[in-house]
């Protein structure tokens, strides 16, 4: 587990572990072969043929449709919401050395859920991204708020999410009882994070907001890595550690907010991404790409179960991530209690 | 104005000040320890003078600029901190905690620098800690792990190393080891304020002793010109008798109850 260091030219020069980059690579070509078979499979699935087609050119309109209408839009979504929710929990789990400091914890994709569910009532219509910004947003606000301790304490961060998660729901009801029933419906599907009928314009969206995201990303590892060593020695060995605090929480509810705004509030995502990641590559530090990764792999995977396994057949993505989610929480919830206690 | 400085020093966690009017001047290229009862402050005033517990900018200056007027990378390449209670990261080898400490030396996309493989092996190697490199944290001792620490600190390459409570959790031998290095640092020219709490280890490695009680200086200077059984009595609240360390000359202070 040796670090190496990467070098171009004689201003940059990035460390990274063989070990995680083998990994990284593995994981790619998963998701990627997932991707393929989302695209493969079942009734409407692309042929060999049609790629080579695609690739070339000359594909039928049938296929064109498939790829750029049905099945595109929804994997392309699926790898980078999964990313964009992996990258979220991460950036909070580390500035709040909070194992369960992530976005659906704190109730912010509830929150990020309500705005988009309120933007949806008014009559002129406001971007579903910026009800899901002003949603995760103010909820996050909340919790911060509410703990009186920002979000280092566990179990208050726990129960303030839990009551902002509350609060958010019940926004989210009044509106879907608000609304006629067929855009009631739609919400509703949307509001336990669902994938079905999405466009390019919204692939287009996340695509824009992890591009924007990287280079900020990029520049913040380092002061998170340093960040592990708690705020007197980041202070100490030169770093800013409130500020650091600040940005990485704003990117990851940017982030947040826009996964939700395009995939709706996916659940658990976030929280299990950067807990397999670490289990996965076994590095310290934030393991930021890993949990990327993570994240696209488990949406994709949830994505093709209900897509093809018959007994899920047709149900959102959501409920799937939640209720393995869940248990993963359950299981998190255990090892730190027994943690605090011993 | 030169050296490290705290000048009517008054900072605290609420709205009491913790430490009222101190001044002080950090004993340049000596091996300073700071004495004195748990709650005095000790812990307080080694925060203060590493801009790690932040004052107004009169309080603390080195070489009479305020420690927030200087870039903090700039002023953790002078000024190094081992606090009482670092935080340990997850899964992070003896050689990936002591790589740390050159991050005053990195930039945002320079995560290296040419004297870094000799600062690390220079302070795994002072440290004795070099065979332990590959060690995960978590599976060595509290000794052990103290001094991966100490390592860290030494691989900033300071000027003034400040150290918090640096001998706790070390056996009796290493608790000599880490004195030694103290004073092997100031050798080189460099300076250490370190708090300590065994009297007698501290009149007989530090040049300079720094007694504190209740958020002041009451004493300063070499230990044999101001550890008196008065002293002891007002500071630690405990009757002693002060005799002569039988190796090395230099003053012990014995607790005389039963
Ligand atoms: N983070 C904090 N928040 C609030 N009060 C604090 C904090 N840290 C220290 N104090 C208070 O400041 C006073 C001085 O604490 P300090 O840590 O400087 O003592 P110390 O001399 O280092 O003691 P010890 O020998 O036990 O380490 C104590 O009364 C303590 O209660
Ligand atoms: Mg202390």
């Amino acid at each position: 587990m040796t670090v190496q260091m990467f070098h171009v030219g004689e201003h940059i020069a990035l460390s990274y572990r063989r070990r995680s980059v083998l990994i990284w690579t593995a994981m790619t070509a998963l998701i990627l072969s997932l991707a393929a078979a989302t695209l493969m499979l079942g009734k409407l699935g692309l042929s060999p043929a049609d790629f080579v087609d695609i690739l070339s050119g000359e594909a039928s309109t049938a296929t064109e449709f498939v790829l750029q209408r049905v099945r595109g839009p929804r994997v392309l979504i699926a790898i980078m919401a999964g990313a964009a929710f992996g990258l979220s929990g991460a950036l909070f789990q580390n500035v709040t050395r909070n194992p369960l400091g992530s976005p659906d914890v704190l109730g912010l994709a509830a929150g990020a859920g309500a705005g988009v569910a309120v933007a949806s009532l008014v009559p002129w219509a406001i971007p579903a991204p910026i009800g899901a910004l002003a949603g995760a947003g103010s909820a996050i606000g909340l919790v911060i708020l509410s703990t009186g301790s920002g979000l280092s304490s566990t179990s208050k961060v726990i129960i303030s999410g839990i009551a902002v998660a509350a609060i958010a729901t019940a926004v989210t009801q009044f509106v879907v009882t608000a609304t006629l029933r067929d855009e009631a419906s739609r919400l509703a599907a949307y509001l336990v994070g669902s994938l079905n009928s999405r466009d390019m314009g919204q692939a287009g969206l996340i695509a824009v907001t992890l591009v924007l995201a990287f280079p900020v990303i990029l520049w913040l590892a380092p002061r998170l890595q340093l960040m592990e060593l708690g705020d007197e020695l980041t202070t100490s060995l030169g770093g800013k550690a409130t500020t650091t605090r600040t940005q990485a929480i704003l990117v990851a509810v940017v982030l947040a907010a826009m996964a939700v705004a395009v995939a709706g509030p996916i659940a658990f995502v976030a929280l299990m991404s950067p807990h397999a990641a670490r289990m996965l590559t076994r590095t310290s530090g934030p393991n930021l790409v890993g949990s990327a990764l993570t994240g696209a792999m488990l949406m994709v995977l949830a994505d093709l179960a209900v897509q093809q396994i018959p007994l899920v057949e047709d149900l959102p993505v959501g409920i799937i991530t939640a209720g393995f989610g869940g248990l993963f929480l359950g299981y998190l919830l255990l090892t730190e209690f027994r943690k605090g206690q011993s | 104005m030169t050296g490290l400085t705290a000048t009517r020093l008054s900072v605290g966690y609420g709205a009491d000040p913790v430490l009222s009017d101190l001044d002080f001047t950090v004993p340049e290229g000596r091996f300073t320890a700071v004495i004195g009862p748990n709650g005095c402050g000790k812990s307080t005033l080694v925060k203060s003078l590493s801009r790690v517990l932040t004052a107004e900018p009169s309080m603390v200056q080195l070489e009479g600029k305020p420690l927030q007027k200087l870039k903090p990378k700039l002023l953790a390449q002078r000024i190094a901190l081992l606090p009482q209670h670092p935080v340990v990261p997850d899964g992070v080898t003896v050689a990936g905690l002591v790589a740390r400490g050159r991050y005053p030396y990195h930039r945002p996309l320079k995560q290296w620098s040419a004297d870094d493989p000799q600062a690390i092996a220079q302070a795994l190697e002072d440290t004795g800690m070099t065979a332990f490199a590959d060690f995960p944290i978590d599976e060595l001792s509290g000794g052990q792990r103290q001094r991966a620490w100490l390592a860290m600190v030494l691989a900033q390459q300071t000027q003034y190393v400040l150290l918090d409570e640096p001998t706790s959790f070390l056996d009796i031998s290493h608790q000599i080891e880490v004195l030694r290095l103290c004073r092997q640092i100031t050798a080189n020219g460099r300076t250490v304020l370190a708090v300590l709490h065994d009297l007698n280890q501290a009149a007989r490695y530090a040049d300079q002793l720094v007694v504190m009680h209740r958020g002041s200086i009451v004493a300063q200077g070499a230990p044999h010109d101001i550890l008196t059984t008065e002293l002891i009595t007002d500071v630690f609240g405990m009757e002693s008798m002060i005799g002569s360390d039988p190796w090395s000359g230099t003053p012990m202070v014995v607790p005389v109850t039963d």
